[in-house]
């Protein structure tokens, strides 16, 4: 036993002196402190941006790289933490927030000898942005676009038909009674059930459906919470990750989700045999876009600006592509070629009108519609927006859909547990009454 | 005689750097909970947050639903627990060590790995994930924590004692009854303490076992406290904390025993 | 005889639930599928892609970061627990030794969620950036206690003469400690360190909340944080495997040489 300690000891001391050395010591002006969705990166092109930029700039640069899971999570580390984070990947609404708050530093395009491949952003991207509700300011100044995709149903060819998914609706069909997936984020449920609940009006045109994504009035919002609480007996499960790994095991048919999450669960369903597909329902949706920022107490902004470039390679977007399942903004011949290359052998490939990415040229390429769907379809996409303070209402809606699980059953019990206690203690003080005056009266 | 005493005396000095380091790491934090709780973001003092929580249903039910989840863990583990205790403190001393050993290597496996195998195994089962494999799930998990301790509290158990009341005619029921089983009570109370207050505060184990279903008390202060709401999350764990506190005083009387009964 | 196989078969039955879900996750290391409870065949993919260097880097580096820090959580806590707990034993004030007890019982008996909650408004109070030595001291705070307590019923055993005796024949104060107190209490200290070190490799609750900002990742959070995009890292069935038949391995070899000790000493 002894031994053993003392082994473990020198293994310790001998692990925390590496750990000090390779740990914290680094220099933190050459540092680049990045904080990403997890899983949203090709990993090893943190280390090989470390030799771009020395061969850029001849500066060295240590990426120190951590990711997060929920959007507003990151926010309140920078918000309320302050934290000192370099560069961070937020969604298109806390795009929005941080640049409306003051949050986000402006970048700073000017890369010297290097070219500016920011420029190979799709004109698709740009336009998005600069229509983003950022009063006096132009998002594309704050931030560059990532990745994008739309939200809309996952489903099981084996027991769903296309048609049946075709329609936000769907979530109140009774066929799909608990074999129903919903996303856990109440922005991505409640702005295409707004669009919904006006579809009628978005397609004889008396409604604007971009309009409509700023409408957070107390009547929209309750109309939204009773269409949810009807759909709540079809609800098996309300998924912040699991989802996906769910679909390709059959536990449920139907999941409200986005592109990329579809594509892997799709590509890894092929693997065991089970058949999953996506679609857009025809009323519209939302599209997200998910861009760089730099936020306002960043240390390292030139590496960031750097990082922002690199990643707006073509090589690079085609490779993050390849390793992550969604699909970069990038609009580049390059990344055409090579998506095109891959529908090649792809079940799901279709002739879509890709124009309003690729320009032009694309208006009937082979591609694969769940990452590229139809200039029709996309036409029917709207972004989300910021609701700043009427998040909170949003917030409270979901949690009365959610609810909470207290029922009769535990009522009972825990009322039984409580007449338990109280009689026995009232008999324990009895017992020790008694005990003290037979004491006393043996005395 | 005095020498001794000097020096003894100089071991009790030996306490004072775990006091300061207590008083930062241990009684500061908890000081700061109350005060975040009772402050707006600006920090100004305000009784805001025990408003929202008094007239928010959601958390008020949420407790309490958490404390029947958590009181049906503790009895479920108490009547899995206590007998396995009991069998292994009986077997020989060789092979009961090892078997300790055994209940305790699970604990070396990442608690969410495990419960994410669990749910794989529930898959292989077909059996819907909900409240049932929830408890399933903090049954599995703390078990050996109610198994440790009754075991060692047993095992200190003086034989003779059993032995006596054989000898005055008790019975062997009569023996469990009056003799083993509350000499074994501190084991078992310090059981409770570590399976009842962490269920109702997991929050990982709940959201993997439900599909997010099931909302637990914990599940709302890590909501709050990530999101950006630490006052509202801090009154939350004052509430927890507070509970904790009560619990306690339910068993002040055995503080002494239940502290001894600990972990081995 | 029935109801001794009736005991030993209950045990059992305990143990084989208790070690289903470790079954589960050996069985589907042998597997490339990326979900677990997928079958696509059986494949030493995934140990080969474990061990190819390079691959796995940020899986790794949290599981270095883990037994970094759990290693040295046990040892300081160890140490510190250890000392503290002789002091406490020999403070006369009664009262401020039953101050100290239950002090040290705060952070066993408190949720570990509050723990971690309260540790994190510490820090972000004090203005203190989290990270490495945040996050080893926030495990040390929660180990600790458990070594007071495994280490304070070994003192209450011992006798005092014993160490009175030592000093009677001729010992220092300090050759009494080192040869009469700590070979009456290691038993306690190793038990100490090795549940501290179970507790700290084990915690997620209070690590969550402290991993700060520097791109500190542990086991857990690494495995909190990877389910949810892109799924788990199938890589991790056969870490957790190898851990897994490590240490038990570790635990039958232990006792099969104490076996043989006990063989040839004649001696516990």
């Amino acid at each position: 036993m002894k031994k053993l300690l003392k082994v473990a000891l020198c293994f310790a001391c001998a692990m925390a002196v590496c750990a000090c050395s390779g740990g914290n010591s680094g220099d933190r002006a050459h540092q680049l402190k990045i904080y990403n969705w997890s899983d949203y990166i090709d990993e090893d092109l943190l280390d090989e941006f470390e030799e771009w930029y020395y061969e850029q700039t001849g500066e060295k640069v240590e990426i120190i790289y951590q990711v997060f899971d929920i959007n507003e999570v990151m926010l309140a580390k920078i918000e309320r933490g302050q934290a000192d984070y370099d560069l961070v990947c937020p969604s298109d609404y806390i795009i929005e927030r941080m640049i409306n708050h003051g949050l986000a530093l402006p970048l700073d395009r000017n890369y010297g000898s290097t070219p500016d491949y920011t420029k190979n952003v799709a004109p698709f991207a740009i336009e998005e942005f600069n229509a983003m509700n950022t009063p006096g300011k132009n998002a594309n100044d704050y931030s560059v676009p990532y990745m994008w995709g739309t939200v809309g149903f996952m489903y099981n060819e084996k027991y769903v038909d296309r048609s049946e998914v075709s329609t936000w609706g769907a979530i109140l069909n009774p066929k799909f009674e608990q074999k129903l997936f919903m996303k856990d984020a109440f922005r991505d449920i409640y702005s295409p059930l707004l669009i919904y609940l006006n579809s009628e009006g978005i397609a004889n045109g008396t409604v604007d459906a971009k309009k409509l994504m700023y409408d957070v009035s107390d009547e929209s919002i309750a109309k939204v919470e009773a269409l949810l609480m009807e759909a709540k007996k079809n609800v098996s499960g309300w998924e912040a990750d699991f989802g996906k790994e769910m679909m390709t095991q059959e536990k449920a048919w139907v999941n409200w989700t986005w592109s990329g999450d579809a594509m892997w669960a799709i590509n890894e369903a092929g693997d065991v045999g089970v058949k999953l597909n996506y679609v857009v329902p025809e009323e519209g949706s939302n599209c997200f876009f998910d861009g760089w920022v730099i936020p306002k107490y960043a240390v390292n902004t030139k590496a960031a600006n750097y990082f922002i470039n690199y990643m707006c390679m073509s090589e690079n977007a085609i490779r993050n592509m390849d390793v992550i399942g969604y699909v970069s903004v990038i609009g580049t011949p390059e990344v055409l070629a090579s998506q095109e290359e891959l529908a090649q052998d792809s079940r799901y490939a279709e002739v879509v009108d890709a124009s309003y990415f690729f320009g032009p040229e694309a208006d009937s390429v082979l591609l694969n519609p769940i990452f590229y769907p139809d200039k029709s379809v996309m036409d029917k996409c709207v972004l989300m927006h910021d609701t700043d303070q009427d998040t909170e209402k949003l917030l409270k809606m979901w949690s009365r859909v959610k609810g909470d699980n207290l029922n009769g059953t535990i009522l009972v019990l825990l009322g039984v547990v409580v007449a338990a206690l109280i009689v026995w203690s009232v008999i324990k003080s009895r017992k020790n009454k008694s005990r003290r005056q037979g004491s006393k009266k043996r005395k | 005689m005095g020498k001794i005493k000097q020096f003894f005396g100089r071991r009790s000095s030996w306490s004072i750097p775990y006091l300061i380091f207590m008083l930062i790491f241990v009684v500061l934090p908890l000081l700061l909970v109350v005060l975040y709780a009772f402050r707006d973001p600006q920090g100004n003092f305000t009784f805001e947050n025990v408003r929202t929580f008094i007239n928010e249903r959601e958390s008020v039910n949420t407790l309490i639903y958490s404390i029947g989840i958590a009181l049906i863990t503790t009895v479920i583990c108490i009547l899995l627990g206590y007998p396995a205790a009991y069998i292994l403190s009986h077997s020989r001393f060789r092979s009961a060590s090892v078997m300790v050993a055994l209940f305790l290597i699970p604990m070396f496996i990442n608690v969410l790995m495990r419960t994410l195998a669990t749910v794989a195994l529930f898959g292989f089962m077909k059996v819907p994930l909900g409240q049932a494999t929830l408890i399933f799930g903090m049954v599995y998990n703390y078990l050996p924590f109610m198994i440790l301790p009754i075991y060692t509290v047993l095992q200190k158990i003086d034989k003779s004692y059993s032995e006596a009341a054989q000898d005055l005619g008790a019975s062997n029921r009569e023996v469990f009854t009056k003799v083993t089983l509350p000499l074994s009570m501190p084991g078992v109370v310090s059981g409770i303490m570590m399976v009842f207050m962490p269920t109702i505060s997991t929050f990982a184990i709940a959201e993997l076992l439900t599909m997010n279903n099931i909302k637990l008390f914990g599940t709302i202060i890590q909501e709050n406290i990530n999101n950006g709401m630490w006052n509202y999350g801090a009154l939350l764990s004052l509430i927890m904390l507070i509970l904790i506190v009560v619990t306690n005083l339910f068993n002040d009387d055995k503080e002494e025993a239940s502290a001894a009964g600990g972990l081995i | 005889m029935m109801k001794n196989f009736l005991a030993k078969a209950y045990i059992w039955v305990l143990l084989v639930l208790l070690y289903a879900p470790m079954i589960v996750i050996a069985i589907f290391s042998f597997t490339e599928a990326k979900v677990l409870g997928n079958w696509t065949g059986f494949s030493t993919g995934l140990y080969r892609s474990l061990f190819t260097s390079g691959q796995h880097e940020a899986l790794m580096s949290a599981v270095l970061n883990t037994l970094i820090i759990g290693l040295v959580a046990a040892i300081v806590s160890t140490a510190l627990g250890t000392v503290s707990a002789i002091g406490i034993y020999n403070l006369r004030n009664k009262r401020f030794k039953s101050a100290m007890n239950t002090m040290n019982n705060i952070p066993i008996l408190n949720a570990d969620i509050i723990t971690g909650v309260s540790l994190f408004l510490l820090f972000v109070s004090l203005g203190v950036t989290q990270g490495y030595v945040t996050l080893t001291l926030c495990h040390i705070t929660f180990c600790t206690p458990y070594v007071v307590l495994s280490v304070m019923p070994r003192l209450k055993q011992m006798n005092p003469n014993t160490f009175e005796a030592a000093l009677d024949l001729g010992a220092t104060p300090s050759q009494a400690l080192r040869k009469v107190i700590l070979p009456q209490i290691r038993s306690g200290m190793v038990s100490g360190f090795f549940l501290s070190f179970i507790l700290s490799i084990d915690d997620f609750e209070v690590s969550v909340f402290n991993v700060g900002t520097n791109g500190l990742q542990t086991l857990s959070t690494y495995i909190y944080a990877d389910s949810r995009k892109g799924g788990l890292t199938p890589e991790l069935r056969p870490m957790i495997t190898i851990v897994f038949v490590a240490v038990l391995a570790v635990l039958i070899i232990m006792n099969l040489r104490s076996k043989n000790n006990t063989q040839n000493n004649s001696l516990k």
